[in-house]
């Protein structure tokens, strides 16, 4: 081999491993500590981990009311985790079924449609990104008083959508006016209604990209700790961010850190399945200059 | 009836159920949206708060020319303004060099690639917990004195909240940079290679290609990268201001308004703050539009 591709390849490979490494340390990182003992935690070497435990883990899921023991003079409180990942559960399957759901319309009409002025539709849907979420929450707190909502994980699934849906929308309704028009007319010459035709032709195609959307939205709500810790207020009706968000980290740092792991070991798995995917979807929707 | 008539029927029929069909989309925008920014925009006009003695009055633009006049408004509008374009260069730089590193096969694309797209992935609700405690970790930890020390160090040099305001913004590049990186492997992979390979025979160096060939070709989704940069780019400041319940405040826009309607109170001071980065965003939108949304060409 010539020594200009030897250089080339350790350089490529150097880049790689910086690559990984970077992306992987911080999660790495938390999830050694969710691994140690307390005495390991105060001891210990905070990159390893010698004698990893789950009963960080564990007491997470001691039952309500019951106390954990003390630190000092301080009482360790059990909080309700089982009841948050439910609540979490419960809101984020409805927020993506939802999402998809209206995205997935008013893409097949935006695309396939196009009613007049459907570009600007487009546009303004998308648009609605630039509404600064900074206080927004103090005037929609009005509305979800009105509606006696408060406290109500309802309040978090018909909110949520709103961060994901312009680009859901943008992405699939991109998709489907790329699609050729004869894919559908062939079926409705054939006498198949509309939704048949769609149902039947159009959906399986954009497998992908629905899966794409998906991702995305799952991703983008799962960010969200402001909206979820204003709205969601009494212990049993929060979501895992909220309910973290409000453990004391003086007392409770190993626990708030398994709890951490606990919420993102299951979307990374679900986003690790379905990575490969995400991409071709966005590929799919972006093809034929965006 | 005609010809031309059913088919006009026909349009119609269809026009109806794309509006049918838009409304889930535009009752969820709109009734979670409409009514918060009328009310918003309304409130900037006015001496909103609960301290306010004597009722609620129409102030006009008095709340803006406040403001504007305020110097420390200029410092909050100044590290916006650097913070939004660092961080956005950093992710844009970070998530092109990650697309190029996986646009070609080698062993192991797959797992780096999903290493790529990890930090992303991981739900940012409770890893900027993480992160946060992390850096400013409670002092049982094996890990705090050093903290502690490049935590002192860094406040003592640029100011109290430093550190957490620095930290929070390695975070938030961290993960933008995961997204970016995805979505131009996306656009990487939706150029035909073709145009790659024809452009390449004529370009002479990898720099000239790189510039005249490569970030060309992706500019619509470096476009596109850099609008979602900007308006979600604040959300991480604004998870760790409402996890420290508001103790650390700061000096950008964003957190200034929390802090001007949670704390202070005043509502209409607050509202005319966090619009005022509107029409920027706006603006900036409009020239990107243009880029990640160009006119259809017809007969396509």
């Amino acid at each position: 081999m010539s020594p200009r591709g030897w250089w080339r390849r350790s350089g490529h490979r150097g880049l790689v491993l910086l690559a990984t490494v970077y992306c992987l340390f911080p999660i790495y990182f938390v999830l050694v500590q969710s691994l140690k003992t307390a005495e390991e935690d105060i001891f210990g070497n905070p990159f390893i981990v010698l004698h990893p435990t789950l009963e960080n883990f564990e007491e997470l899921f001691v039952p309500r009311g019951e106390p954990r023991g003390f630190v000092g003079t301080a009482l360790r409180r059990a909080y309700p985790f089982f009841v948050w990942l439910e609540n979490t559960i419960v809101v984020f399957a409805g927020t993506v079924v939802l999402t998809l759901g209206a995205a997935v319309a008013a893409a097949y009409a935006l695309g396939r449609l196009r009613p007049p002025g459907f570009r600007w539709w487009r546009r303004v849907i998308f648009a609605t990104y630039v509404i600064p979420q900074t206080i927004l929450f103090v005037p929609l707190y009005h509305v979800v008083n009105a509606l006696g909502l408060d406290d109500n994980l309802l309040v978090l699934v018909l909110v949520y959508p709103t961060t994901a849906l312009p680009f859901c929308v943008w992405m699939l309704s991109a998709y489907f006016q790329h699609l050729p028009r004869e894919i559908e007319e062939a079926a409705l010459i054939e006498g198949a209604g509309r939704a048949t035709a769609f149902f039947r032709i159009i959906l399986p195609l954009s497998r992908p990209v629905l899966v794409a959307a998906g991702i995305f939205t799952l991703g983008t709500i799962a960010s969200d700790f402001t909206l979820a810790s204003v709205f969601l207020l009494s212990d049993i009706n929060q979501t895992i961010p909220a309910g973290l968000g409000t453990m004391d980290v003086a007392l409770d740092e190993l626990l708030a850190v398994a709890g951490i792991n606990l919420m993102a070991i299951p979307i990374v798995a679900i986003s690790a399945c379905f990575a490969r995917g995400y991409v071709r979807g966005l590929t799919a929707a972006m093809l034929e200059g965006a | 009836m005609s010809s031309r008539a059913r088919v006009t029927a026909r349009r119609r029929r269809e026009v109806g159920l794309a509006y049918l069909l838009l409304a889930p989309t535009l009752l969820l925008l709109g009734g979670v949206l409409a009514y918060p920014l009328g009310w918003e925009v309304w409130t900037s006009f006015t001496s909103l708060s609960p301290r306010q003695e004597g009722g609620t009055a129409f102030v006009g633009l008095e709340n803006y020319r406040r403001h504007l006049e305020d110097p420390q408004f200029w410092i909050a509008a100044t590290v916006t303004v650097v913070h939004a374009v660092v961080t956005t260069v950093a992710k844009l730089a970070l998530g092109l060099g990650f697309a190029l590193l996986l646009a070609r096969p080698f062993r192991g694309r797959a797992l780096v690639f999903l290493a790529v797209f990890l930090p992303w992935a991981y739900p940012a609700s409770v890893s900027v917990i993480g992160w946060y405690w992390t850096l400013s970790p409670p002092i049982t930890t094996a890990y705090s004195v050093f903290m502690g020390t490049l935590k002192y160090a860094v406040d003592g040099a640029l100011g109290t909240g430093a550190w957490a305001f620095l930290s929070v913004t390695l975070f938030n590049i961290w993960r933008g940079s995961s997204f970016i990186g995805v979505l131009l492997l996306a656009g990487i992979n939706a150029v035909p290679p073709e145009l790659f390979e024809y452009a390449t025979l004529e370009s002479k160096s990898a720099w000239q290609r790189f510039w005249v060939v490569t970030v060309p070709l992706l500019r619509p989704f470096l476009a596109l990268g850099v609008f979602l940069s900007l308006t979600t780019g604040f959300a991480d400041l604004a998870n760790v201001w409402m996890l420290t319940a508001g103790r650390i405040v700061f000096p950008i826009i964003g957190t200034h308004a929390y802090w001007l309607a949670i704390k202070a109170g005043e509502f209409g001071s607050a509202s005319a703050l966090s619009l005022m980065l509107v029409p920027f965003l706006l603006a900036a939108l409009l020239v990107l539009f243009r880029l990640f949304d160009p006119p259809e060409r017809e007969a396509a």
